[in-house]
């Protein structure tokens, strides 16, 4: 982890353990999130239209409605901001979202077993992986409230979905290099931990 | 941060103690950190070795390579990180999964050791561990990885700790499931679940070797450290009693002492690896500290007095 993630890591865990978890941060995080989530149940829609011998169709099936289930949790459980500013930065942060990791390229065509595939699944692995709120707290703060309470449901369900993408990227054949697999890998996990930091960057820069 | 890089991944470490004096390189369980072995950094100073140690990849602040690293991945980055920091002839301790990459380190770097000291650990599954790994991978997999810290706790620690550290167990395991990233703990128990017996290698490992076994360790349990002892000639295998697996984390006091006791030999000659068994006194601050093992040592059961 480079110097400057782990500053941007430090000084969100010291906010967290001084702010309460207000609209404004609540609202900020779910809106990523859902983000997030949205992006992945788009592309995981068109896992549908594949037979059912298709060896990724069962891992996936499921993923698509978990995460449209836990997009509507989250925004079930957040008390909502009333600054129009925190919702303007929300969606910026979300139009670089869609254009850093190029979700878009993964909406064409059909799924088949090809580098784009590839390239979704390890990008799809960095959301889960990557995208993590619960160690930025203090580790003796309740999570008693309903959106802290999402947030765990919604990290424990990342572990469990990303069983798959761990499986299909380390066993599917697509014909990849194993160096190849791995700088795909990098590379996604990079735009994922940037757009993340980004988030909480701009969080911590409420108190200024 | 002290970060070692060789060339594609990070390895975090710790390093302790006056140069010059024997090193002693940990190397971390399952779901460990560098912070756990905490009070070793000044405990074996104190005792005359330097301790280093450092987050085996996938785990703490390490590099978390997603597509998976063998165990001789592990012992080769070890070696490179020896090789870094000028270290010619470390005395080698690995816990449990770590007991397993120092084990393949002595077998493939038998020019770089001053010593082995394989602890709770194994160099094949029995049925048993192979029904724990099992359990433990899926625990992670299926339901997640505080139910995979829960199922740890009772094989780790014994009762007595366990009931006098009830609020502590809670904040372990926010800690560990905070400071652990799931998918670097799951590559590491997918390669047990991939594991090929090692014991044909142990023939290969001709350094001084000192092997540690808790009474009550159920998770690697006592056949399994006398294995090591049998195949590795040059050992000697001391048993730890009232403790479970993890006693390095309950009583590093003692642990520390017995390595640096162990150092000690090696480095003055005294060293005898005559793959005899040793028991630990009942009173860990007596001396002698060690006795001679009676009876069988693979019973947990003393032998009934002759009617």
């Amino acid at each position: 982890m480079a110097g400057d993630s782990r500053e941007i890591r430090t000084h969100a865990k010291q906010y967290f353990a001084s702010h309460r978890f207000g609209p404004d941060e609540q609202t900020r995080i779910c809106l990523f999130l859902q983000g997030v989530k949205g992006i992945n149940a788009t592309i995981l829609a068109k896992v549908e239209f594949q037979p059912f011998e298709w060896l990724p169709y069962k891992f996936l099936h499921n993923q698509c409605f978990k995460e449209v289930e836990l997009s509507t949790l989250l925004g079930k459980s957040t008390v909502w901001s009333t600054n129009p500013f925190v919702y303007l930065d929300a969606t910026n942060l979300n139009l670089s979202l869609w254009q850093e990791t190029d979700a878009g390229s993964y909406l064409q065509g059909f799924l088949q077993l090809d580098r784009s595939f590839y390239e979704y699944l390890a990008l799809s692995q960095a959301f889960m992986a990557d995208i993590r709120f619960l160690p930025l707290l203090p580790v003796d703060m309740p999570l008693d409230t309903p959106f802290l309470q999402t947030l765990k449901e919604v990290e424990e369900e990342n572990g469990r979905q990303m069983q798959t993408q761990m499986r299909l990227l380390k066993d599917l054949d697509v014909g990849l290099e194993q160096a190849e697999k791995e700088q795909i890998i990098e590379k996604q996990h990079k735009a994922v931990n940037g757009l993340f930091e980004r988030l909480l960057s701009e969080i911590t820069a409420m108190e200024a | 941060m002290p970060v070692f890089n060789d060339g594609k991944q990070d390895i975090y470490y710790e390093l302790y103690g006056a140069a010059g004096t024997p090193v002693v390189s940990l190397v971390n369980g399952l779901s460990m950190r560098t912070s756990h072995w905490a009070p070793y950094f000044d405990l074996l100073p104190k005792l005359g070795c330097r301790v280093l140690t450092y987050d085996l990849l996938g785990q703490g602040q390490s590099s978390k390579p997603v597509l998976g690293v063998s165990f001789e991945e592990h012992a080769v980055h070890l070696a490179a990180l020896h090789e870094h920091l000028g270290i010619e002839k470390p005395y080698v301790m690995g816990i449990s999964f770590g007991g397993v990459v120092v084990l393949k380190y002595a077998s493939l770097f038998p020019e770089r050791i001053g010593g082995l000291l394989p602890v709770s650990t194994f160099s094949e599954l029995d049925e048993q561990l192979r029904c724990h790994a099992h359990n433990l991978y899926k625990a992670i997999t299926r339901v997640g990885f505080e139910f995979y810290l829960e199922l740890l706790m009772p094989l780790n620690f014994t009762n007595r700790f366990l009931a006098g550290n009830r609020a502590l167990t809670e904040v372990i395991k926010r800690v560990g499931v905070n400071s652990n990233e799931l998918y670097g703990i799951q590559n590491l128990m997918e390669s047990l679940a991939h594991f090929e017996s090692m014991t044909g290698e142990l023939g290969d490992i001709h350094c001084p070797t000192l092997i540690m076994n808790a009474e009550y360790d159920a998770l690697t349990p006592r056949h399994l450290h006398d294995l090591l002892r049998r195949k590795i000639e040059n050992s000697r295998l001391v048993l730890v009693p009232h403790m479970a697996h993890a006693f390095t984390l309950e009583v590093p006091d003692l642990t520390a002492r017995l390595i640096a006791m162990f150092v000690e030999q090696v480095e003055s000659g005294q060293w005898r690896g005559d793959q005899t068994v040793w028991q630990v006194d009942d009173d860990f601050q007596a001396e002698p500290l060690l006795h001679p093992c009676q009876g069988n040592h693979l019973r947990f059961l003393p032998p009934l007095a002759a009617s």
